[in-house]
């Protein structure tokens, strides 16, 4: 079985810890949201779409992974992330905003990780 | 401790509701959590309940506590807060006495829940987050005992203050500038 390439998932994760730490620095520094770190919000979503395009294209070539139902829940959620961290930190009107932001990057991290663990095609 | 100059803008440190401040914060990773440990233990139990029924029905019941708090914590109503101190009160108990179980008893957890190992498989959040929506709580109860002016019932009058003027993120109002300043908010 070839395996899918890792380049994006990798980038996925650097990019999400980056946008972890950024927004994390902003909360210390007492910033709120603003267009940027929305934009780099924006980046992370296209990625995760790009990772949810490839699996979904294994998928079609009728490649199976051991736990389907879960891997589907994972394509579902996966993209839902940045999505309603973005909603839900720009009603915070305070540092707390890009708090949100900061868990969403790092649970795109993590969510490449475990879709890693549920189907090993998918290479970090 | 309390002058007003902690806070270089104005809104950035008045929280208006459970969830608003660092509550935003508590709620998204409550939800999170909720979302994650409730639907992961969904699909064990349709799939392979017998394979480790312990560890999926604890899964389970962690989920309806996340759930709990995170819907309780979002509303912020006298109530909700003391359904919200309870859930993160079981929840803290919860990962403390299963984690300890499944360190003593591993072959009663042939599969992990959220709270085994204290939490390690969730970078043990399951055991900081309760502590930390204990404090919030605890800090809410507070604000309101120092904010009201003669306040018996601490909280519901409080809350009675805030709630006069306006429900949920417009009740700022009612909680005037200077309680919140007295506060060190």
């Amino acid at each position: 079985m070839s395996s899918v390439n890792g380049a994006v998932p990798t980038t996925i994760i650097v990019a999400g810890l980056a946008l972890a730490g950024y927004a994390l620095l902003m909360t210390a520094l007492n910033r709120r949201m603003n267009v940027p770190l929305l934009a780099a919000v924006g980046v992370l979503e296209i990625l995760l779409l790009v990772e949810v395009g490839i699996i979904v294209a294994k998928l079609a070539d009728g490649a199976r992974p051991a736990q389907l139902p879960t891997l589907i829940g994972y394509l579902i959620a996966t993209p839902l992330v940045p999505v309603a961290a973005a909603f839900w930190g720009l009603m915070e009107r305070s540092r707390w905003g890009p708090a949100v932001i900061a868990v969403a990057g790092l649970v795109a991290a993590v969510l490449m990780v475990r879709l890693h663990q549920i189907w090993p095609v998918i290479h970090v | 401790m309390s002058e007003p100059m902690t806070s270089p803008e104005p809104t950035a440190s008045r929280p208006d509701s459970t969830k608003t401040g660092p509550g935003r914060l508590l709620v998204a990773v409550y939800g999170l959590f909720a979302l994650s440990a409730s639907a992961r233990a969904g699909v064990q139990i349709a799939t392979k309940f017998s394979h480790a029924p312990v560890a999926y029905l604890l899964s389970a019941f962690a989920g309806l506590v996340y759930i709990l708090a995170a819907v309780t914590l979002s509303i912020g109503s006298p109530t909700a807060r003391r359904i919200a101190v309870l859930s993160c009160s079981v929840e803290l108990v919860g990962v403390l006495a299963v984690g300890t179980w499944s360190l003593a008893d591993p072959a009663s957890f042939p599969d992990a829940t959220v709270w085994s190992s204290y939490g390690s498989g969730y970078g043990f959040v399951p055991l900081v987050l309760p502590v930390f929506g204990l404090l919030w709580l605890r800090r809410w109860a507070r604000r309101n005992r120092t904010g009201g002016t003669t306040v018996t019932s601490a909280e519901d009058a409080g809350e009675a203050a805030a709630g006069g003027v306006a429900r949920g993120e417009g009740g700022a109002p009612g909680r005037g500038a200077k309680d919140v300043v007295a506060d060190g908010r």
